[in-house]
């Protein structure tokens, strides 16, 4: 083995240690999700890419991955679309504006925008998978020009887990987003359509050739969406996905996140299909 | 560099030697047949012929548990525990638990380097010992003789009435500096042939990991397998961690604790909602040697398994490692002979 020079310990940063940020605003979304504002000191950008995660922290409960959901084009704060399925998101949920939170990072390697520029861009978000994603759709939004088409694919369990009301109707209204939207099981007062998510895909119209896809959803969702696209002869060069696994310390040394010998908060969570095609546990 | 000869009725005064100069960790008797690595307090309880200790040194420099963050609910603050270099001598370690050591800062140097690793790891020397392959030890195959000296400062290689004690760098120089010894003139016996071995050489593994995927031997191994763990929690170059906040009695004060995990229980992909991405034992048992002969292996180029037999001795249900790298060398053979 050979020997490592040892790095001086006053050379390396500070890996475990979290910045105090604020929470600047905090919605309710769904019964179980919350989107929350938040604020690091000074206001100074978080500096993400979309795709790329957060580790959250809160004293006493916990760390969790979380990603960002907004985009980096919004200035002075950052936002978390949190889900409240554990203790810790438990207790975040109880948080109100001014409290503040531990976050580190950001982490991962997020989407690669530069290679989407020009593209037509196509969605497709399973649930809680829209939170990461509607970063890549708010960045494409405030940067209109530089993509080709945004078609977004949306699908829930029921009309009453929604995401992002409003912004969802103003997707539907705007007339540089191709939106489409279905849930597996509609209330009685649900008018729009019923089916799972890759019932949206047959219908799509798509310049093969110019359409980037990103998916993301839950871990089920993956194979059969591929599958779909595939059958609708898009090349599986032309599709990214963002995994989700427990990355627990963000700098690729615990260990929870691999997939096979990948490193998830390094490598991912943000994939070329083609490359995690060989990764048997990633799918 | 230059070899003396240590007799047997001198060790005690060299290990008194050592202790002047810094804090020496050896090989101490644990019960009836256990070994562990404890600080000296009396030279004479070292132990520097034993099979292997239950943990290796990796202990000292990456604790079962640490305070990564101390905190105060009360003010919402946090601070960063201050970790203090251990500038200790570790005596008696075997060839193999210091190659550890070595893969060890491989894994906390490269990507981010890890502070609390790095400073531990500061001013520690490394005296190794020269050992007798038991039935588990198949450090041979892994590229580790058990005469290897490389990360030593100090070797002590077994001869007739004693040890011929081995300079190797200038600081295991200094660490003798001082201590009369006469020079060692005559030969080193052969070192002992391991009794255990893998049947390729390392340069193959590559070709017979990457072919074992699917091999039948993880589901029959996994079906033995309990998922106690144990094999990670012996492994020397296992660095797998969990991260846990505790809250003190007062509930103002707390911190946040970081223990060794393991990859063969359950819990270890378990993500929110209940997924969990290695459910099958099988799954685990498969990782557990790809990632000592395969994952890691594939960019450094050789195991990160170092031999030391540890899994395989301490595991409740008899599931040899070397055993199945050997099933995974014979379906390979059986497909491309």
């Amino acid at each position: 083995m050979t020997k490592h020079e040892l790095i001086a310990p006053a050379a390396t940063k500070d890996l475990y240690l979290p910045v105090m940020a604020e929470i600047t605003d905090v919605r309710q979304m769904t019964p179980l999700e919350k989107l929350f504002e938040i604020k690091l000191p000074g206001g100074v950008a978080l500096g993400h890419r979309p795709g790329q995660f957060v580790e959250v922290s809160l004293f006493g409960v916990g760390e969790a991955p979380i990603s960002v959901s907004s985009s980096p084009t919004k200035k002075g704060a950052f936002e978390l679309g949190i889900r409240k399925v554990g203790m810790l998101t438990e207790m975040i949920h109880r948080m109100q504006p001014g409290e503040r939170i531990g976050i580190r990072g950001p982490f991962g390697n997020g989407f690669d925008m530069a290679k989407f520029k020009g593209k037509d861009v196509l969605v497709v978000a399973g649930g809680i998978g829209l939170v990461p994603l509607r970063s890549m759709i708010n960045y494409i939004l405030d940067n209109r020009g530089d993509f080709g088409r945004l078609i977004i694919c949306y699908g829930s369990k029921s009309d009453t887990d929604l995401l992002f009301e409003d912004e969802r109707r103003l997707w539907e209204r705007d007339p540089r987003v191709e939106f489409h939207l279905t849930v597996d099981h509609g209330s009685p007062a649900w008018q729009g359509r019923t089916g799972v998510i890759t019932t949206l895909i047959p219908g799509l119209d798509l310049d093969l050739p110019n359409t980037l896809a990103c998916v993301c959803g839950p871990p089920v969702m993956y194979r059969f969406v591929v599958l779909a696209l595939k059958s609708k002869r898009l090349a599986e060069e032309n599709i990214y996905m963002s995994l989700e696994r427990r990355m627990k310390c963000g700098v690729g040394k615990c260990g929870h996140c691999q997939i096979n010998g990948s490193y998830v908060c390094q490598d991912g969570p943000v994939y070329h299909y083609p490359d995690i095609k060989a990764l048997r546990e990633a799918l | 560099m230059a070899r003396f000869y240590l007799e047997k009725g001198k060790v005690a005064a060299f290990i008194a030697h050592l202790q002047s100069q810094k804090p020496v960790y050896a090989p101490h008797r644990k019960g009836r047949n256990a070994f562990a690595f404890a600080p000296v307090e009396r030279p004479q309880d070292v132990v520097l012929d034993y099979p292997r200790t239950v943990s290796s040194i990796k202990k000292y420099f990456m604790p079962a548990r640490e305070e990564l963050l101390s905190f105060n609910l009360v003010e919402n603050t946090c601070a960063q525990p201050a970790v203090a270099p251990l500038d200790a001598v570790f005596l008696g370690v075997h060839s193999y638990d210091v190659q550890a050591v070595l893969k060890l800062d491989h894994n906390f140097v490269t990507g981010n380097p890890e502070r609390n690793y790095l400073t531990r790891r500061q001013g520690a020397l490394f005296v190794g010992v020269g050992f007798t392959p038991d039935r588990f030890h198949f450090s041979g195959s892994v590229g580790i003789p058990a005469g290897d000296t490389s990360g030593c400062d100090l070797f002590l290689h077994h001869c007739e009435g004693g040890y011929a004690l081995e300079t190797l760098t200038p600081a295991g120089e200094g660490l003798i500096a001082g201590f009369k010894l006469p020079a060692h003139t005559a030969g080193l016996p052969a070192a002992a042939a391991f009794q255990q071995h893998i049947y390729v050489p390392q340069a193959k593994l590559k070709d017979v990991l990457a072919h074992g995927y699917d091999a039948a031997v993880w589901e029959e191994e996994a079906e033995k397998c309990v998922s106690c763990g144990t094999c990670n929690l012996v492994c020397p170059t296992c660095y797998c961690f969990d991260v846990e906040d505790e809250v003190d009695i007062t509930a103002t004060r707390g911190s946040r604790e970081r223990h060794w995990d393991g990859c063969l229980l359950r819990s270890f992909t378990e993500v929110a909602g209940g997924e969990v991405f290695r459910e099958e034992p099988a799954a685990r048992q498969r990782h557990r040697v790809f990632r000592k002969f395969k994952y890691i292996s594939d960019e450094t180029g050789e195991p990160w398994c170092v031999g030391c037999g540890r899994c395989t001795a301490a595991c409740t249900a008899g599931i040899s490692i070397v055993s199945i790298v050997n099933r995974l060398v014979n379906d390979y053979d059986a497909v491309k002979a």
